[in-house]
């Protein structure tokens, strides 16, 4: 161990060394994994006023995980069925928007890197990226304007005649589906679009010199060469999505809550910080068993992930 | 045959369709901010106008929220990059048996969800108050402080793959021979590798602001009592919506794209540097253009004057003739109402008759029944047809008394029914 620090800062010189050890340091230590072993730890204490934190009274417990499973102690209902089921909608969710955003960015991906050509390729990649830049809560709110009661969408269904009255879009869902499928499209585009490029065009030919139908060839050597894109886009997708705030907030009809949402009010609006970060340890795990369980079943390695 | 040519056009219909859902709700929210209207909507088409802008200027807490934001980016800056540089710099250097472990740690705030990163910022900056007994409002607590840390720790992973990928095309050799001619390490840094890296830090530092600028899950948490952009619109957004959040949104959009295409441009030169040296490594004959040939370039200069022509136009076109559109558009709302008014009137006295002939009501039978004909204005209020409507009609009646005795122009149209529909939508749609 010696040896490999000795050969470090004779390598960079010693103030270069000094500089990279501490700044990865403090980013590593203070920045990245320090807040998630206090907030881990604070996610088990009891809840009390700040000026307590720290003393005796701030002791360990279970409640708020049991809180989250059991609900209050005065409270009828055998399971916390409020907290418990907006967590199943916001997985669930996060699952669906996912697959929608596979089954549309496939495709597209497919087309952009094998089909269209040269600088219209090149404009549209170029396209792909300018949404991505604006503003998330802007874009929920384009969503809003859409889907509202008096919005183009509902003025033009009523127009051609298929409704006869404006359809309520956003307490139906409809419009949180679409704007969450809209927030993060794009990193699932990219990956797929990645992954397909680097795709050999011969191989393609080959499967169809060989009689290969069109979905064949995708099925058997454009998906399993897209494999590692696929899942990094979804992996994104899902983690994206399950902590989403902004769209829930802004989309989401008078009874529909995100889980993010539920861990929002414990920290603003009822004040316990204790509850909250027990839920954002849930959020966190779930996120992790998810991408530990993409890697599993697509054996890819977290490198080809975050790329 | 035949098949291969239907899949072809459906293959291009799906991507036109893609592109669609990608721009179009983006393109209908610009086009509300020119909408005279007073809820943010394309159909029906009011008058053009720039009036909505004219109230972001006036806006204190927005130009609060835009400089803290501005404030936060900078501070984002000067930390992400430098931790995202060093982190590239460690990775080549760390141990082959670590480095999955460090690229993992390192990595892991891009996938961590922002809103569990704003909570750990904010609890473990709150501890470690305590423990030095700070007060509380040292800067433990201060909101700018924890933002500024809490959006370096994901944004400091994004600057760290743009150094990684730029580093691993740096050639070693290059800093060797500088070594062995005599540099020092501080000096092989300086001139060797800074400059190698000059690009990618410009494009990080780019990357670092706008992801800075446009956070909002981390932001929300650790920003505590002050307020940015973000939350400044997530609050406003939240509260009712106007036209002038479409206004602040065309802005936004036009100072991302800006930004965006700084980042593209930056982008482009570090390529053609690359080409250039790659070109001047084989020997080749390369002609030197001159530095400044972005601002200089025709091109550049010819969409600055377009944009300036365009948003003059714009303007112009926006405030002139926009009083005299309004009133045509009131006067016209005022005929509708009118004649819908006229029209139940018609409609009630003919059914009052026909009912009255039918079966008379004794007064005040029950709350269905309908009270003695000759109540001019509440004629036909409880007939069951007229349920639905009445409310809208009476209001719209009140108002119009209204502008008859008093010619407040003021409250016109605020009542009238379908303004209603959409002030109840806007309030559903406001939880």
């Amino acid at each position: 161990m010696g040896r490999y620090w000795q050969e470090f800062f004779l390598r960079n010189g010693t103030a270069l060394a000094l500089y990279l050890l501490i700044s990865v340091a403090c980013w590593m230590l203070l920045m990245i994994i320090l807040p998630q072993i206090f907030m881990l730890d604070f996610s088990f204490r009891t809840n009390v006023p700040p000026p307590l934190w720290g003393t005796e009274a701030h002791g360990y417990t279970m409640e708020h995980y049991q809180y989250m499973v059991y609900g209050s102690a005065q409270s009828t209902d055998s399971y916390n069925f409020v907290d418990l089921s907006v967590f199943g909608r916001t997985i669930l969710t996060a699952i669906f928007v996912t697959l929608i955003d596979v089954a549309l960015c496939y495709p597209v991906a497919y087309y952009l890197a094998h089909v269209a050509s040269g600088g219209w390729a090149r404009l549209m990649v170029m396209a792909l990226i300018v949404p991505f830049w604006v503003n998330e809560l802007l874009r929920a709110f384009a969503f809003k304007i859409m889907f509202g009661s008096t919005g183009i969408i509902n003025n033009f269904l009523v127009a051609i005649g298929i409704l006869d009255q404006p359809f309520d879009f956003i307490r139906n869902g409809v419009a949180l589906y679409s704007g969450l499928s809209y927030a993060y499209i794009l990193l699932m585009i990219f990956p797929i679009y990645n992954a397909v490029e680097s795709l050999d065009k011969n191989q393609i030919e080959a499967a169809r010199d060989l009689g290969c139908p069109w979905w064949r060839i995708h099925w058997r050597v454009v998906i399993p060469h897209a494999k590692p894109g696929i899942t990094s886009g979804c992996t994104m997708v899902f983690m994206l999505t399950a902590g989403a705030l902004a769209a829930p907030q802004i989309l989401g009809g008078p009874s529909s809550l995100w889980f993010t949402q539920i861990i929002y009010q414990a920290f603003n609006q009822a004040g316990n910080w204790a509850r909250g970060s027990a839920y954002a340890i849930i959020l966190l795990s779930t996120s992790i068993i998810f991408v530990l369980c993409m890697m599993k079943i697509f054996k890819v390695k977290l490198g080809e992930i975050a790329r | 045959m035949i098949s291969d040519h239907i899949r072809k056009t459906f293959t291009i219909l799906f991507v036109l369709g893609f592109f669609a859902y990608l721009f179009g709700p983006l393109i209908i929210m610009s086009l509300t901010a020119f909408n005279s209207s007073a809820f943010p909507r394309v159909t029906p088409w009011e008058c053009f106008s720039v009036e909505w802008f004219q109230f972001l200027g006036k806006d204190a807490k927005l130009i609060e929220g835009l400089q803290n934001s501005i404030f936060i980016g900078i501070g984002v800056v000067v930390l992400a990059v430098p931790l995202g540089l060093s982190g590239a710099l460690m990775l080549t250097q760390v141990k082959e048996r670590v480095r999955p472990w460090y690229y993992t740690v390192t990595i892991s705030p891009i996938l961590v969800p922002g809103v569990v990163l704003g909570i750990s910022t904010l609890l473990f900056w709150d501890r470690v108050g305590t423990m030095f007994g700070a007060s509380r409002e040292s800067v433990f607590y201060n909101g700018f402080f924890l933002t500024i840390i809490g959006q370096a720790t994901f944004i400091s992973a994004y600057t760290m793959l743009v150094f990684i990928s730029r580093l691993q095309r740096f050639d070693r050799v290059q800093e060797e021979a500088a070594l062995d001619l005599g540099a020092t390490h501080v000096q092989t840094f300086r001139k060797i590798l800074l400059p190698f890296l000059k690009p990618a830090i410009a494009s990080a530092a780019v990357l670092a602001f706008l992801a800075s600028f446009e956070n909002y899950n981390t932001t929300v948490f650790t920003i505590v009592s002050e307020s940015t952009l973000t939350t400044f619109l997530a609050a406003k957004v939240r509260h009712g919506i106007n036209p002038s959040i479409s206004a602040l949104a065309v802005v936004i959009v036009a100072l991302t794209l800006f930004g965006a295409a700084l980042h593209e441009v930056f982008k482009r030169r570090e390529l053609a540097a690359e080409k250039e040296s790659a070109r001047i490594a084989k020997g080749e004959q390369v002609t030197r253009r001159s530095k400044n040939r972005f601002i200089t370039d025709p091109a550049v200069i010819l969409i600055f004057l377009v944009t300036i022509a365009g948003l003059g136009t714009i303007y112009f076109a926006g405030t002139m003739g926009l009083d005299e559109c309004k009133a045509a558009v009131k006067a016209e709302k005022q005929r509708v109402v009118q004649e819908r008014v006229k029209k139940r009137e018609q409609k009630s006295m003919f059914q009052d008759a026909g009912r009255q002939a039918l079966t008379p009501v004794p007064k005040g039978a029950g709350a269905k029944s309908r009270p003695a004909p000759g109540t001019s204005n509440f004629q036909g209020l409880f007939s069951p047809d007229n349920l639905e409507e009445q409310a809208g009609t009476k209001e719209a009646e009140q108002e119009q008394e209204k502008t008859r005795a008093a010619g407040t122009e003021q409250f016109q149209g605020i009542f009238a029914p379908q303004n209603l529909e959409e002030q109840s939508g806007a309030s559903e749609e406001q939880q």
